[in-house]
């Protein structure tokens, strides 16, 4: 099945893959080929891309993405996210220091937009953390 | 000879203010075209948008959802998009003066406003002017902003909207139509447009869940950020861009002022030369009589 990823900065995905593991607001959902249209709601989270139908777990693709649109029906499956950052561009370290900036951010905040932008960072990075976990428990194995 | 020394001064002087210009020129060229590709970036995004509320258009109303239903304009917020820098020509006052021009003509229509700044010469212009209700502003954005920039933007202005406290957003930016043409225009984000032309080519007979109406929530508020999000990165590129003519014009003058200056100094020295060569020669007449 076709998928495309594509977020306000470009087609981050634009390829034939096996299976997608993607995080909606009901849940987590596995979409492999021949899935039923539908068209559900993203939720930030971690998708996760299998490209071929044998490949073992170590070799899935990670993105973090944000909230967005799904829309699978029978030619493609598309993934409309505000941003998806790749796995491999996610560092533990910084995903961290940026979580502890966006909470200090949090609790310094003394209007309502630096409470929103505050947020926004603190969903962004929380997911990138997961990410980034992933990426190195695969690396472990 | 004290003259040609104050020249040469001045020669150095403006060789060097030369030297700076030049590499602000380079490099607001350089971040000009890095800006000018990412304009076109988030354009698939928004056709993808545009199809999937096409093809939703077919299920539920969508002139009647809350983002897209036009409201008589009592009130709205601003969205002010200017620069953190100075040194870029005529940016920031073309755009202070759409705002200037939107915020009279409110008044003598009696529509209230409140304004979001980005950028600090728009947090300073409007923190200098009376009577106007600012509700935040944004600073130091990246030149590649991201979601989460746009969505802290987005959800404030969502909010006000559907609270009903505001009746429309308009944002105020630079629009890059090309690399010497770029105007300040005013464009309204909320109530978001729709057009009924276009076609659906997703299969309409899919599912949505959790409802079409949740899934039209969703496309529609994608579709208002995509289109601001753009107006930022029209913005930026538009910024570099006329900070790289304003710099190209300040190289010139002072090349300009520096061949002037040139001249003005040989010219001088030239003339201490022949009044000393003329003293000399007097001299000599002098002695020989």
């Amino acid at each position: 099945m076709h998928l495309q990823l594509i977020t306000l900065t470009g087609v981050s995905i634009d390829k034939d893959v096996y299976e997608l593991m993607a995080p909606t607001t009901a849940g987590d959902i596995a979409v492999f080929p021949g899935h039923e249209p539908l068209v559900t709601m993203a939720a930030p989270g971690v998708l996760a891309v299998r490209t071929e139908k044998g490949d073992k777990d170590e070799k899935l693709e990670y993105f973090a993405i944000s909230g967005g649109i799904i829309e699978i029906n029978p030619k493609y499956v598309r993934v409309l996210v505000d941003e998806a950052d790749a796995g491999a561009d996610i560092t533990e370290a910084d995903s961290k220091a940026a979580l502890d900036r966006a909470m200090k951010l949090r609790d310094n905040a003394t209007s309502q937009v630096d409470i929103e932008k505050a947020m926004q960072l603190i969903t962004q990075s929380q997911v990138r953390l997961r990410v980034a976990d992933l990426q190195r428990h695969r690396r472990q194995r | 000879m004290a003259n040609t020394q104050g020249l040469k001064q001045r020669i150095r002087s403006v060789k060097s203010t030369r030297q700076i210009t030049k590499a602000m020129q380079l490099v607001a060229a350089s971040k000009m075209r890095k800006a000018q590709e990412a304009t076109k970036a988030s354009s698939p995004y928004t056709l993808a948008a545009r199809e999937l509320l096409a093809a939703i258009s077919t299920h539920n109303s969508v002139k009647t959802h809350p983002l897209f239903a036009t409201r008589k304009v009592n009130s709205r917020l601003i969205i002010l998009i200017a620069s953190d820098k100075g040194l870029a020509g005529a940016y920031n006052s073309n755009i202070i003066k759409v705002y200037t021009n939107e915020v009279r003509s409110d008044e003598k229509a009696g529509v209230k406003n409140q304004t979001l700044t980005v950028g600090k010469k728009a947090a300073q212009f409007v923190s200098r002017v009376k009577n106007i209700n600012v509700i935040g502003s944004y600073e130091e954005l990246p030149d590649r902003p991201d979601g989460s920039e746009l969505r802290a933007i987005l959800n404030t202005a969502r909010e006000l909207f559907v609270s009903g406290d505001v009746d429309a957003v308009d944002v105020i930016y630079t629009d890059y139509v090309t690399s010497i043409t770029q105007v300040a225009k005013v464009q309204r984000v909320l109530p978001a447009g729709f057009e009924d032309d276009d076609e659906p080519t997703a299969v309409s007979d899919a599912t949505y869940e959790p409802s079409t109406e949740e899934v039209l929530n969703g496309i529609a508020y994608r579709l208002v950020g995509a289109q601001l999000f753009q107006a930022l990165l029209d913005s930026r590129a538009s910024e570099y861009s006329m900070r790289m003519i304003a710099m190209k014009n300040a190289t010139d003058n002072a090349s300009d002022l520096i061949d002037d200056l040139s001249l003005a100094m040989n010219k001088a020295r030239q003339g201490a030369i022949t009044q000393e060569l003329a003293e000399i020669s007097a001299g000599a007449e002098a002695l020989n009589e």
